[in-house]
């Protein structure tokens, strides 16, 4: 409450003070525009980012939280790696051969790939790094399944055999989430089931970890002996990384105003995660440069479980009466922070972006709703949709549903949770009717955990014909055949409505305007970037 | 004296069982809990089990209490649920920095409240005093959050003299470490200075017109020396008590500003550890400013005896 008040009383005093500075430049382009970086790239120098929570652990293979992601693909490496298109590339990797029988992939090592301690990557580090991929992963689990068995064919050669043909092998292994990063095999054994503790945060990339100051800093430094691959074009977390910042600050700044603040005064270069109610006041800063990306998008989940919603004319009707449309706009307010599209991945994937069967997303019919409410077993009971209110976005949805669904009628009580006990109330039906919540991008139908059948997180959904396409994904042979059960499963969801979707969601970052970013991509990296005079 | 001191030590002992219970209860009873925060939103409920197990969550929280308690006896207490460090060793990371910001307003409280009040008090009879009362309810009044990011955007934005955030070790230089903690406590002393400073000029302007104070002045000495020997010294009593349970009250305000100002002090461990369910690091942070505010209150009594002469303890 007192952040809130705060933060617009701090709105409404800069607001004032800039428009009486004499507002220049209101025709400011919209926050999709990421300018291209200009000039030539300066060497040198310490980037101060200001990030709004601290991970947990910086072990990447062990969590998919994305604070620990965002700062830990600057230390260590995956043996494969996405590209910026969201193709599976070697990294580690020099190349990768999958047999006829879609059973034994052989993956080449590159030669002498120096890790931070000083020495170099060997057959037996990564063996071991798979190892315990499959163990504490929850990507690598899902591998471990298939995997028969790992052998080291030569010094510079792995064979993975597997039980059965499985498609999904090469994006897991490159899945930028409990990822497949490349350890020392002494530190790979000797963590186990454990996250890496600070001093075994030793990896391939072109930072490595300095130092971590507990609620302050984590510190990374240049890796001078990194062993950079070399194709310029790839992208994403692959290709050429060129270190040219000599020292990475990540400072946990929780509160935006104070990120806000810091940029403006050189005190951070870089902040993530501002809330988009302050994008007002960043646009008409002529210091403050605005990055944005697509971040997944915001759900809607019924429980299925349970009365009423387990029958798919209440959900139905559920669709039906929710205006997305009218929603999205009452919730992120600027265009620029949303986008309608019924779709389970983001456009910019191109390999697992469809656009077909997702006809249905922006159907509003509220009478037929009604229609619908009325032949079903639904008697007005009073219906929960839970919510964590440590999110403006989703404390707002909640809201405008709760009208667009009393107007139908539907009696609705809204419970905002702190997210701790959000997370604990999630896991009993009993609990709640609907919850509302936020997706981040994923990179395999597999890791859709609003999908994932009979959890609490897709809302016990239960579902022969979702499962059969999970399956089909496995042993799809090419990208056609994939593209075709993509669709299928936008149809499968649309149809079955497990969740109804409301829009995608573009996160804002921001930062100095002498920072040139390469490329934003999921989440800034900062290799390739630097600061200009 | 000595008896006195080591009655009041001993007491601490049921002062802080009680505290411990209250806390361990409010902290348990509390929704939530961290192995679903560790797991993230799509966690399967065996891997969610198989880590309460880990944790020990998964026992009766009675023996889950007498565990703890039993350690705390023993000078353990306990280690983070996240990073596995003893929780001791984390208090004493983040104490620093609190206690910086904490001896810094406590420099700006003192400084400016009591010359302030004798000087009020000495110009007693101008239109000073009721400028005075309006000022001293005014910072006593004003709403920390709001006062620190007006001084922030004021004096750190539109003309940059101080950080807007910050905090940098004294270890790495004294200048700077003043230099990022100035604001923080400047406003955390705000509210001290109105209290205090207000308090004061109460007691002193009970003392003016007392008789021994008469007597004081119709021996012949001067006002100056009335004023500081007699009426400031009478007045120190309960300006003394003010003090005791501001410096204690400072630990709390120091929550909200080490958030606004990004200072990694014990505040923001303790709201993070909540926001975490970090059990044993929120149980030890209460615990820990449990024991300074006792602490506190016992000097702040003990001072009473070299204050005032006629106080004893027996």
């Amino acid at each position: 409450m007192n952040k809130r008040l705060s933060r617009l009383l701090i709105s409404i005093f800069t607001i004032l003070f800039l428009a009486a500075c004499g507002n220049q430049d209101q025709s400011a382009d919209g926050a999709g525009d990421n300018k291209e970086p200009a000039g030539d790239p300066v060497e040198g120098g310490t980037l101060t980012v200001a990030y709004p929570s601290e991970p947990d652990t910086l072990d990447w293979m062990a969590t998919g939280a994305t604070p620990t992601r965002d700062i830990a693909w600057h230390i260590f490496e995956p043996l494969l790696a996405l590209d910026n298109d969201y193709q599976v590339q070697p990294m580690i990797a020099e190349d990768f051969t999958v047999s006829d029988d879609e059973t034994l992939y052989t993956i080449t090592l590159r030669d002498d790939v120096n890790f931070h301690d000083g020495s170099t990557v060997t057959v037996e580090d990564v063996i071991a790094s798979l190892d315990r991929w499959r163990t504490i992963s929850s990507v690598g689990r899902e591998s471990d399944r298939f995997i028969k068995s790992v052998t080291a064919i030569d010094d510079k050669t792995i064979e993975i055999q597997l039980s059965e043909v499985y498609n999904a092998f090469l994006s897991d292994m490159a899945a930028p989430k409990n990822a497949l990063m490349i350890i020392p095999a002494e530190i790979a054994e000797e963590a186990g089931e454990q996250p890496l503790t600070p001093e075994q945060l030793i990896g391939t990339g072109p930072y490595q970890f300095d130092n971590w100051d507990r609620g302050s800093e984590i510190v990374l430094t240049k890796f001078e002996d990194y062993t950079a691959r070399e194709e310029a074009d790839l992208g994403g977390l692959t290709g050429e990384k060129v270190a040219y910042f000599d020292q990475l600050d990540f400072q946990i700044v929780k509160d935006p105003q104070v990120a806000i603040n810091g940029i403006k005064t050189d005190l951070y270069d870089y902040a993530l995660s501002i809330p988009n109610d302050l994008y007002e006041v960043v646009e008409t800063d002529p210091t403050i440069d605005p990055v944005s990306y697509i971040n997944g998008y915001s759900t809607i989940t019924p429980d299925k479980s349970e009365p009423p919603f387990d029958d798919i004319k209440v959900r139905e009707a559920l669709h039906l009466a929710l205006d997305k449309e009218a929603i999205a706009e009452a919730t992120y307010g600027n265009s620029d922070f949303y986008s309608f599209d019924g779709a389970l991945f983001d456009p910019e994937q191109t390999l697992l972006y469809s656009e077909e069967g997702t006809e249905n997303y922006l159907n509003h019919d509220p009478e037929q709703a009604k229609e619908l409410l009325e032949e079903s077993d639904y008697n007005g009971e009073s219906l929960k949709i839970m919510h964590s209110n440590d999110s403006e976005t989703y404390k707002r949805i909640s809201q405008v549903m709760k009208q667009q669904l009393e107007e139908v009628g539907f009696t609705i009580e809204l419970v905002p949770l702190e997210w701790a006990t959000y997370l604990e109330q999630w896991s009993d039906p009993a609990n709640w009717d609907m919850v509302v919540v936020g997706w981040s991008t994923r990179f395999s139908p597999n890791e859709l955990g609003m999908l994932v059948n009979d959890t609490n997180s897709s809302g016990w959904y239960d579902s022969e014909r979702w499962r059969g396409l999970i399956d089909d994904w496995a042993v799809a042979s090419d990208d056609e055949e994939r593209l075709d059960i993509l669709s299928e499963m936008n149809q499968t969801v649309w149809e079955e409505l497990p969740f109804i979707k409301v829009a995608n969601e573009t996160r804002l970052d921001i930062k100095g305007e002498q920072v040139q970013l390469k490329e934003t991509w999921v989440g800034p990296r900062f290799w390739g970037a630097w600061k200009g005079e | 004296m000595l008896q006195y001191t080591i009655r009041r030590l001993i007491s601490i002992i049921p002062v802080m069982l009680v505290v411990s219970i209250i806390v361990f209860m409010i902290v348990h009873l509390t929704p939530g809990n961290p192995a679903y925060l560790i797991l993230g939103e799509d966690s399967s409920q065996e891997a969610v089990q198989q880590l309460e197990e880990q944790l020990g969550l998964n026992q009766p929280i009675v023996v889950q209490f007498f565990d703890w308690v039993i350690n705390v006896f023993k000078g353990d207490l306990g280690e983070s649920v996240y990073s596995s460090e003893p929780v001791l060793s984390i208090i004493l990371d983040r104490i620093g920095p609190t206690f910086s910001v904490m001896l810094i307003s406590m420099i700006f409280t003192l400084v400016i409240a009591i010359p302030v009040a004798i000087f009020v008090v000495w110009k007693r009879q101008t239109a000073l005093d009721p400028l005075f009362i309006s000022a001293s309810l005014l910072g006593a009044s004003i709403p920390e959050f709001w006062f620190a990011m007006l001084l922030v955007l004021g004096l750190g934005v539109s003309i940059p003299i101080f950080p807007v955030a910050g905090y940098i070790p004294m270890a790495e230089g004294v200048l700077p470490w003043l230099h990022h903690l100035i604001l923080p406590s400047f406003v955390l002393a705000t509210v001290e200075i109105g209290l205090i400073s207000r308090m004061l000029r109460d007691g002193m302007l009970e003392a003016v017109n007392q008789d021994y104070t008469k007597t004081a002045r119709a021996k012949g000495i001067k006002e100056s020396a009335v004023l500081m020997k007699h009426v400031f010294a009478n007045a120190l009593i309960p300006t003394t008590t003010v003090i005791g349970v501001t410096i204690a009250g400072l630990l709390g305000g120091t929550v909200i500003i080490e958030t606004i100002f990004t200072i990694p002090g014990i505040g923001q461990l303790l709201i993070d550890s909540i926001h975490r369910r970090d059990y044993p690091v929120i149980q030890g942070v209460v615990l820990f400013i449990a024991v300074i505010y006792v602490v506190i209150n016992l000097l702040v009594d003990l001072l009473y005896g070299l204050l005032d002469p006629r106080i004893r303890y027996d």
